[in-house]
């Protein structure tokens, strides 16, 4: 039971990376887009269903894996806190940004900041997992630089390109004929050479290698990583936007997958004091809160789901002079 | 500085703030759900006005307070570990099924309504929006079970320093519960109605173009607020009952006070005085009565919706405008009597507040964290009075998509008329 819930876990925040990403994504190409508005329309409708995804991620750390919730937020403070900050700025600036008579470039400048920040600090909180945190037996995490290194930093340029990519291949499918094909095609060789980068820091840095318990399955998502990246620019230049959306959103998704599955059967591990790893059974609640939690989740997973598929549904296709403004 | 008084600082911060948009939330959406099914009923214009205006008025608030949320919900791990540490087994179960039951679904359908306008049928379009509020209500109900659990837990047993959950049915029927969500909800009723009054006033005594509207959402407000706010003071008073039994160093006489803090004293160390929470608690208790006790006027202009007096009259609107405010001053008085009052319990008889901080220091980016929160605040309030003064005329939301629709970020504000410019 505990695996279903670590699976679930991984699941919403790679959902949220894929949806949120893509909101993330367009933002940053708010920047290089001469119709900003037709950008914020193109994401309107899924805007609010697609942040719920990191909520309810949170929801689910908190509610089964107590343990691991509070080591891991505090541990990874300096990765958290700008990611929480370009979050809140991008929630808050783009429902308001129209809203404002004037002062629209300064809520957009701040859509965009928002979006690097939120993609930099995730792509940080995702190397700090694959390096550890210097954890001690008592739960408590000692002091916030430890996360400064080469592979966090190359983590948080890596997530940002695949990013800004995403985006640029939502947009290409939902905006066509806005050059974001392009703007697609072109990210995808800084996109390879972010990945190639992270991988290298890691393999030099000695706490991702004590970290990772299986460097050939780490290898293997990574082989996933490249293909779909390759995928995603072929399908750009050959005028094929849904599969290559569809490749750039597996590209999101796999780094969640690196960081949760590398270092299994941990789930956070101490750099340290290895009696202070946390395992993924360590770090779940008790059976009976899993056991309620389970009970609640079995009719209730179905029911989220069809409510955003309902969305995707009714708001599917291109955006063209009739598609409702509001952002 | 303190690790720890940062911390409750910002959280006394963040929660407050939270908790102003959740009142508007919840206050208004009950009363855009009348607007609207009155519209689909009647088809009368004026509630497609009325429901496109408040529902603008929502959103815009709306927008800060899931912003707020995330920052509380991402403060637990921050800044309290150790609240997920020793008592997350059954203080994160309430928190996340409110996350996956209420909070997913109520963004999710609220994206469709806001975006559903002339594309949805009229009747599948009004459903999301019942979704939304039931949702909301969902969420408080969950949120304060999480909180009342706090206040007193029940239904864990404790194993090597950590609660484990064994009845769950016990955190619903916990006493600490019950009358606190009907007192929550009943303020969310009355804050709305206060603030449909008192922006319909504005609008009024400026002499508004749009009479009709707003000459109705003034008798929509004066109603909920005097049902709202009776409720309020009923499930206020009847938490007096129990308070003291079940929170005796809160509200409990000052033999059973002294007596709960030195039995605390004898199981947990220290002395007795450290147990009683500030002195002063009682005052954000005496300032809540004496507001509810103000606003339970608000009946008297009931009669005076006869021949439209109350307008025509020109002072009740202008009290109403005073008014507005006050529902949120006594809420978060309400709060800081419930929350300061169970100190220095975080989890009340069973963790203390400084066990449960976070130990590394962030100081820095804790008040940064604030300092942006703040900004976003001020901008979303700024913008909500630009909404209120701007009245019914042609909202973005529900626009026609073949009307042709300005864009708002490259067009100059329109210069508002003199006040007295138009006639009723």
């Amino acid at each position: 039971m505990v695996t279903i819930w670590y699976g679930l876990l991984g699941l919403f925040f790679a959902a949220y990376l894929v949806l949120g990403g893509y909101d993330y994504g367009s933002g940053l190409l708010l920047a290089r887009s001469a119709d900003r508005r037709k950008v914020l329309t193109a994401v309107g409708p899924f805007f609010l269903g697609n942040e719920v995804w990191l909520v309810a991620a949170l929801g689910i750390l908190f509610g089964a894996f107590p343990m691991l919730e509070g080591e891991l937020l505090a541990g990874l403070y300096p990765a958290v806190a700008p990611a929480l900050a370009g979050v809140l700025v991008v929630t808050a600036a783009v429902q308001l940004r129209s809203r404002a008579a004037a002062g629209g470039a300064v809520w957009d400048r701040a859509i965009i900041g928002g979006s690097a920040l939120a993609a930099l600090g995730w792509g940080a909180v995702l190397g700090g997992l694959l390096q550890g945190v210097p954890l001690h037996q008592d739960g408590h995490v000692a002091g916030v630089g430890h996360i400064l290194t080469p592979f966090a930093g190359a983590s948080a340029v890596t997530l940002l390109t695949l990013t800004a990519l995403h985006g640029a291949a939502f947009l290409a499918l939902r905006l066509p004929g806005g050059g974001h094909a392009r703007t697609g095609r072109r990210l995808v060789p800084w996109a390879l050479a972010a990945v190639a980068a992270t991988t290298v820091a890691g393999i030099l840095s000695s706490r991702v290698r004590e970290a990772v318990q299986r460097p050939a399955f780490t290898l293997l998502l990574l082989c996933l990583l490249v293909a779909a990246l390759v995928v995603a620019g072929g399908a750009l230049a050959r005028g094929r936007p849904g599969v290559g959306f569809a490749a750039t959103s597996v590209a999101m998704a796999v780094p969640v997958a690196v960081a949760g599955l590398s270092m299994w059967p941990y789930a956070l591990v101490s750099t340290v004091d290895p009696a202070a790893s946390l395992t993924v059974a360590e770090a779940a609640a008790s059976g009976p809160t899993l056991r309620l939690l389970s009970w609640l989740a079995v009719p209730l997973i179905p029911v989220l789901l069809s409510f955003q598929v309902m969305s995707w549904w009714i708001f599917r296709g291109r955006i063209d002079g009739r598609a409702p403004v509001y952002w | 500085m303190d690790p720890l008084l940062l911390a409750r600082l910002q959280f006394a911060t963040t929660a407050s703030i939270h908790f102003l948009f959740v009142l508007v939330t919840l206050g208004l959406v009950t009363l855009l759900v009348y607007l609207q099914t009155a519209w689909l009923l009647t088809r009368k214009p004026v509630y497609e006005r009325l429901t496109r205006f408040w529902g603008t008025f929502y959103l815009v608030n709306y927008a800060l307070g899931i912003t707020t949320g995330i920052v509380m919900e991402f403060q637990f791990g921050l800044n309290w570990s150790g609240l997920s540490r020793y008592v997350g087994n059954v203080f994160g179960a309430p928190l996340a099924i409110e996350t996956l039951v209420a909070f997913f679904l109520e963004s999710t359908l609220l994206g469709m309504w806001i975006f559903g306008w002339h594309r949805l049928r009229r009747g599948v379009h009004l459903a999301l929006l019942y979704g939304v509020a039931i949702t909301a209500y969902a969420s408080a109900f969950w949120i304060l079970v999480a909180n009342s659990w706090l206040q007193h837990p029940v239904g864990y047993e404790e194993r090597d320093g950590v609660a484990h959950l064994t009845d769950f049915g016990a955190l619903l029927t916990n006493p600490a519960f019950g009358n606190a969500f009907g007192h929550v909800v009943s303020a969310a009723l009355t804050t709305g109605g206060f603030l449909m009054a008192g922006i319909a006033s504005w609008q009024l005594i400026r002499r508004t173009r749009d009479y009709e509207a707003f000459r109705k959402s003034l008798r929509i407000g004066v109603v909920t607020a005097t049902f709202g706010i009776t409720m309020a003071v009923g499930f206020g008073f009847a938490q007096f009952g129990y308070l003291g039994e079940i929170q005796p160093t809160k509200f409990g006489n000052d033999e059973d006070k002294a007596a709960a803090a030195a039995d605390f004293a004898a199981r947990f160390g220290g002395s007795p005085t450290d147990y009683l929470p500030p002195a002063w608690v009682g005052a954000p208790l005496g300032f809540m009565i004496l507001i509810a006790f103000t606003l339970m006027w608000v009946w008297v202009f009931i009669p005076f919706f006869y021949r439209d007096w109350i307008i025509r009259l020109k002072f009740p609107l202008v009290l109403l405008m005073i008014a507005t405010p006050l529902p949120f001053a006594a809420a978060i008085f309400g709060w800081f009597f419930r929350e300061l009052g169970r100190q220095p319990w975080v989890a009340y008889g069973l963790l203390h507040t400084e066990d449960a901080v976070t130990k590394t220091s962030g100081a820095v980016m804790l008040t940064s964290f604030t300092a942006l929160l703040l900004v976003l605040v001020l901008a979303d309030w700024v913008l909500l009075a630009r909404v209120a003064h701007r009245g019914t005329a042609d909202p973005a939301l529900g626009r026609r998509p073949d009307e042709p629709h300005p864009e708002p970020a490259d067009r100059p504000e329109p210069v508002l008329g003199p006040i007295g410019g138009t006639s009723w």
